[in-house]
């Protein structure tokens, strides 16, 4: 996992502490490579880079010279732009039985000192994984997000893995958006992820990632040889369930009908998804915004087609 | 009948946990499962002969977790929703009824030939959703199953009283507890976020015409049941076939002819499925 973190460099990572033995220690867990670590003994002197450039990875005494590791953490947790930071708040073995009380702290995860090495090394690994998971993930959908997704594609492009990528949309979600507001919106997009979900992961082979772009988009990756059989079952599933989530006489109708700015009508069929499928074969693809280039190319051609559909890019790779 | 006890009953038949099923769905589609080459049609085809299984499915798929409580009322549909590894949980944590209850499966037919009259129905009257018509159909009956297994003083007293007085099984229970299954089958639907055809469909199958949102389900599952019974296939509770209300086929539009239609398709369909029974 920790590989997967610093395989664009090096893990920036500030220790804050005035214990010079416990800072050696630590120093000596990871290669350099892996984590660097900028040493501070006062809180004070940390803050401000701390707040202009900060580092992936903060761990801190509890106790420092010019205040408590609670109140910084406090001071970089009660900020959203500093949230993604993973703080360690490092404390003495008598902190456990003072009887404080833990929702209080707004650290990510504590160790107790003096520390087992393997267990310090266990904890922050964890904790480092832990915050891209659920930091990356979509708020509503909590399936994998933006940076998990760029990572996937940019992995299995540098290891020359032959895979499918489907770009899949959802066609007149808007019109249902507005006509039944954002809540009823929501059902919708879970119903599609779970619809992706489970109609990737029926297909054998290994590879089977699903993220979600945001909004409506969600992005999907096979092997190549079932990728057209995946998009053809998922159609098939989305259109089978997606009237369940219209009223029933616009169920019955096929339709949404409703008046446009200027007041006319107009008439919108029911939602349906498009899929465009970019293929990585033999390392055809260079680099991972050829992908999504490719893909919004492809999406013009499938969104020709009111239906559900997909298009697979043929170049030969 | 007191408020209160009404309260305390309703409370228990809610508090329902795991409810248990009949042996034999529940192996088929344990075998099912264990072959990787499965389609999801399969296994809803095996789970709509058990009306246990279905509930649960439709429960679980209908939670609030999944995000969008209420919608799903096909089996099928919820199978791909929820996915192999979550159906095999379901499959796993639920038991089999002891020997005492196994007596219920009479009812179990009863509920399948409910859902294949419906869906039969439904077919002949050219609705769009045959499926959804056969899943309430299915399900006519749970508030009965989920009150054995909550009230069970309660069970001996119901069939004494059926029997002693010859009377229906929900006039039974309307004298003993103050409320019939149908009742139950309300209760069930709004605490399971069931979507509202099906919800109805099971609430007023005994007075179809006091359904509001969804009567033609109401009807349909009426009739069915009504159907079911005449045919004596699988046992409702009681020897007794329930009121009918001809204005149900009139809502319908159901008339002589494609009622003869219905029972001609129905004659076969039963014997298909006396074939395939599972219980």
């Amino acid at each position: 996992m920790l590989e997967d973190l610093t395989a664009a460099g090096p893990l920036r990572a500030f220790l804050i502490s005035a214990d010079e033995a416990f800072v050696r220690q630590v120093q000596g867990i990871w290669p350099d490579t892996c984590i660097q670590w900028m040493v501070f003994d006062r809180a004070g002197a940390a803050v401000e880079q701390l707040f202009s450039d900060p580092p992936a990875l903060l761990v801190s005494d509890a106790q420092l010279p010019d205040m408590t590791g609670d109140a910084l953490v406090t001071l970089v947790k009660s900020e959203n732009v500093y949230s993604q930071v993973a703080v360690v708040l490092c404390l003495p073995n008598e902190a456990l039985h003072a009887g404080r009380d833990w929702s209080t702290l707004e650290a990510d995860d504590f160790v107790l000192l003096p520390f087992e090495q393997e267990e310090f090394k266990a904890r922050i690994e964890l904790t480092l994984a832990r915050m891209t998971r659920t930091l990356d993930a979509n708020p509503l959908t909590r399936l994998p997000g933006n940076t998990t997704i760029i990572q996937f594609i940019k992995d299995n492009i540098e290891k020359r893995r032959d895979f499918a990528l489907g770009y899949v949309d959802l066609d007149n979600f808007k019109a249902f958006n507005d006509k039944y507001g954002f809540l009823r919106g929501d059902e919708a997009l879970m119903m599609a992820a779970r619809v992706i979900v489970n109609t990737v992961r029926s297909f054998p082979g290994g590879m089977n990632f699903v993220g979600h772009v945001g909004g409506d988009d969600f992005v999907f990756a096979l092997p190549l040889d079932t990728v057209e059989a995946a998009c053809r079952r998922l159609i098939a599933r989305f259109d089978a369930i997606v009237p369940s989530f219209y009223d029933a006489e616009d169920r019955e109708r096929g339709s949404i009908v409703s008046n446009d700015r200027r007041g006319e009508v107009q008439t919108f069929p029911l939602m349906s998804v498009s899929i465009a499928v970019v293929c990585n074969r033999d390392g055809s693809l260079g680099h991972y915004a050829e992908a999504s280039a490719i893909a919004s190319q492809l999406k013009k051609k499938a969104k020709e087609n009111f239906a559900s559909c997909f298009v697979i890019d043929q170049r030969a790779g | 009948m007191t408020q209160d006890m009404r309260t305390a009953y309703k409370g228990r038949v809610l508090a329902v946990k795991n409810l248990p099923t009949l042996p034999k769905v529940l192996e088929e589609v344990t075998r099912l499962m264990e072959d990787p080459g499965t389609s999801t049609e399969q296994i809803a085809k095996v789970i709509t002969y058990d009306q246990v299984l279905s509930a649960k499915v439709l429960k679980m798929v209908n939670s609030p977790i999944y995000g969008f409580p209420g919608r799903i009322s096909s089996i099928q549909h919820a199978l791909v929703l929820l996915g192999f590894n979550v159906v095999r949980g379901l499959i796993i944590s639920t038991s089999v009824f002891d020997d005492m209850n196994k007596a219920m499966a009479g009812l179990w037919d009863h509920s399948v030939g409910c859902a294949l009259a419906c869906g039969e129905i439904a077919k002949i009257l050219g609705m769009k959703d045959p499926e959804e018509y056969a899943v309430a159909g299915l399900l006519h009956d749970l508030g009965k199953v989920v009150s054995a297994v909550q009230l069970p003083e309660i069970k001996p007293e119901l069939e004494a009283l059926v029997r002693a007085r010859d009377i229906t099984f929900l006039e039974a229970e309307k004298s003993l507890l103050g409320f019939g299954h149908d009742r139950v089958n309300a209760w069930l639907a709004e605490h399971w976020n069931l979507p509202p055809n099906i919800s109805e469909a099971i609430a007023y199958h005994h007075k179809p015409l006091s359904a509001q949102l969804y009567t033609k389900y109401a009807c349909v599952v009426h009739i069915g049941d009504f159907l079911t019974r005449v045919y004596e296939f699988g046992n409702g509770g009681d020897d007794n076939v329930p009121v009918f209300q001809p204005h149900a086929m009139k809502l319908l539009g159901l008339n002589q002819r494609a009622l003869e239609n219905v029972l001609d398709a129905l004659s076969d369909a039963f014997l298909e499925a006396a074939d395939i029974s599972f219980s």
